[in-house]
């Protein structure tokens, strides 16, 4: 078992007496060496939650543990955190290896060391030869390995990354995604990610907490996060995702992870089959199925769901459609290589496998 | 030549000509006009309210003047003489340039942590605080320089405060000398002070004193690492700025100096509205103008070399 290397204990962060928390009683526990991504929409709280790890920004209630020590009255500046910013706030009046030296400098690292660090840091993020440019002479992806480099030159205890791909454009973000990710695992820097982007979350986190209105929705693997959302909100913010209401009738069998299969009864279309947690039957739920794990055969088949294509959209690699199927509008993705491009109004059915759809624990919300 | 024609030339590998059609050229010839139109306007009253009288006023110089108010219409260079080979000018032109010191950097160090407090600031009532900061200016400095005279004379506020107290027995000399002019200036320039810096602090990114913060710097180094140096531009033009004002100024000196307060402003008025001689009036004039170059000069000197230009 690894070490936990920060918790955050029931964080609270309200701006203003009345005002809905911002961060509302926070738990998590980030394990040494990981990669965190704090995922969620605009105003979701994740960095208002990174600010308060940071220190720059006070916590209303709840603690912050690092190494096992209450750091949640330390202020900043003996925190030790290597911070990244959305703008990457180099100081414009320094040259590059002196942005890269200031935390040393403060650190009264001796001058020799200084200059053998920062070689070292810049020579890590490949602008070694740039050392002695002042940050307006860089290009956007160059000054965010700079901010990355005098982040880490400190070996700071957590690093943090406040959206650093969002001011790239699409191409360098791709590129940089790779790098931060390598160089991250190279250094073994705990790392806490804030992002709005679930493709980049999905890429680089070891752990993903996504966070909706103040709270963590989930908090788990890429891999759960993507295939097992607890919450319709997850489900949703992840991937594309056909989200619909069923009756979870009995279950018939045991998936291959040891999951329930349900027959599942979604109302005005038919019956089907779902894999989740034990014990939902009987209840409505809401079900997830995404896109391309749908199979679709034209006309009506004995054995699936048969609706009518209401929309076909063509897009080189991929064939999506939408299928009127009663109430529920599903939308399906094949690759174009399965077979003809097929007419609106045509017959299809459609039927997936008993792993592929998923019955979400959470409960149906009252709408 | 039309596009087509153009892409047809590149397309057969010949150069397109290099000179510009004539229909370019018109277009060319009618921007220009219309440049002309537009700063006419500008251009003619900058040249009658400020170029003609200075070069009038240059012109004046040459002049002979005398104590009984003639003006000797010549060419002579009698006045620079006087002004240049009498002790006392030489004392006026470094009282001048020490008082406009003095008052720029007080205003500057007064000023700067307000100016810096009201960009920082979260607060609902910030414009409601820069209003107020820049109020004074509603006012004319003749109404507030009367009002630092009772505020500093002798049986003034302060001074009478201070014998209630007992603290003293006999006034201090706060008013008519150089102490109540510069007191007076420097609290009529602040609003000038802390506008030039606000304007000049545009660049302090509050996320890079987090920066620094988040790498150890606490707020005193922060300060002096970020803020200090990335506020300097600001600082020193507002110090520029008013520092050009109050050499310029001659109410204040002449009302809070009470008679005692000698500068190149006073003595200028005094050679021009009370001695008549105008061709002298003239000539310290452009001893004025030459500090303003002198110290303009100073400043970008100071500015390439801090490097902060860039």
């Amino acid at each position: 078992m690894t070490a936990v290397k920060l918790t955050l204990d029931r964080l609270t962060k309200q701006y203003r007496a009345g005002l809905a928390p911002a961060v509302d009683r926070l738990d998590m526990e980030v394990e040494e060496g990981h990669l965190v991504a704090l995922l969620g929409p605009s105003g979701c709280g994740k960095t208002t939650t990174l600010r308060m790890v940071a220190g720059l920004m006070d916590p209303t209630a709840g603690r912050i543990v690092v190494d096992g020590r209450d750091i949640t009255a330390t202020p900043v500046h003996e925190r030790g955190m290597g911070m990244v910013f959305q703008s990457y706030a180099l100081f414009p009046h320094m040259d590059v290896a002196a942005n890269v030296a200031f935390g040393l400098q403060m650190r009264r690292v001796a001058k020799s060391k200084q200059t053998e660090l920062v070689r070292n840091a810049l020579d890590m993020v490949k602008l070694g030869h740039l050392a002695s440019r002042h940050p307006k002479e860089l290009s956007g992806g160059q000054q965010q390995r700079v901010a990355l480099a005098r982040a880490l030159v400190v070996e700071p205890t957590l690093l943090l990354l406040d959206e650093p791909l969002s001011n790239l454009d699409a191409k360098l973000r791709e590129t940089m995604r790779t790098e931060i990710r390598s160089i991250q695992r190279r250094t073994g820097a705990t790392t806490l990610f804030v992002t709005h982007d679930q493709d980049e979350a999905l890429d680089m986190a070891d752990r993903i907490a996504v966070m909706n209105g103040g709270l963590i929705e989930q908090f788990g693997t890429p891999a759960d996060i993507y295939e097992r959302p607890r919450t319709r909100f997850v489900a949703d913010f992840i991937g594309r995702a056909n989200l619909f209401e069923a009756s979870v009738a009995a279950a018939s069998g045991t998936g291959s992870k040891g999951e329930t299969v349900y027959r599942i009864d979604v109302p005005g279309i038919g019956t089907s089959e779902a894999i989740g947690e034990a014990g939902l039957e009987g209840s409505q739920r809401t079900v997830l199925v995404r896109p391309h794990r749908v199979q679709v055969e034209l006309g009506a088949q004995p054995g699936g769901l048969t609706g009518t294509i209401e929309n076909v959209s063509y897009t080189g690699d991929a064939l999506g459609y939408s299928i009127r199927l009663g109430d529920v509008l599903l939308q399906v993705e094949r690759h174009t290589a399965d077979g003809t491009i097929p007419a609106r109004g045509e017959q299809a059915t459609v039927r997936w496998a008993a792993e592929d759809a998923y019955v979400l624990p959470e409960e149906v919300r009252a709408p | 030549m039309t596009a087509t024609q153009a892409i047809r030339t590149v397309a057969q590998g010949e150069h397109p000509p290099l000179q510009r059609s004539a229909e370019e050229r018109r277009s060319r010839t009618r921007q220009r006009r219309t440049f002309w139109l537009l700063a006419a306007p500008a251009i003619l009253g900058l040249f009658g309210s400020f170029v003609a009288p200075l070069l009038y006023m240059v012109r004046m110089a040459f002049n002979r003047g005398s104590s009984d108010g003639v003006i000797e219409e010549t060419f002579t260079l009698d006045t620079f003489a006087r002004a240049v080979e009498d002790p006392y000018y030489w004392k006026v032109t470094l009282d001048t340039f020490l008082m406009g010191l003095t008052v720029a950097v007080l205003c500057v160090i007064v000023a700067y942590p307000i100016a810096l407090f009201l960009m920082r600031s979260q607060s609902r009532f910030k414009s409601v605080l820069i209003a107020l900061a820049i109020a004074p200016l509603l006012t004319s400095a003749v109404v507030r320089t009367y009002g630092w005279m009772v505020i500093l004379g002798g049986g003034g506020l302060i001074n009478g405060t201070l014998i209630d107290l007992g603290l003293i027995t006999i006034p201090l000399q706060l008013a008519n000398n150089f102490t109540g002019v510069i007191i007076g200036l420097t609290e009529i320039f602040m609003p000038y002070a802390i506008l030039a810096m606000m304007s000049g602090f545009g660049k302090l990114d509050p996320r890079l004193e987090e920066a620094a913060g988040s790498l150890g710097a606490n707020r005193i180094r922060t300060f002096l690492k970020v803020t200090l140096p990335l506020s300097l531009p600001g600082a020193l033009a507002a110090g520029l700025l008013v520092f050009v004002l109050a050499i310029s100024t001659f109410v204040t000196p002449r009302l809070l100096g009470g008679g005692a307060v000698r500068v190149l402003a006073t003595e200028i008025y005094d050679q021009a509205t009370g001695l008549i001689n105008w061709p002298f009036a003239a000539a310290l004039s452009i001893l004025l103008l030459l500090l303003f170059g002198a110290m303009i000069a100073g400043y970008q000197a100071l500015v390439r070399k801090l490097g902060i230009d860039r």
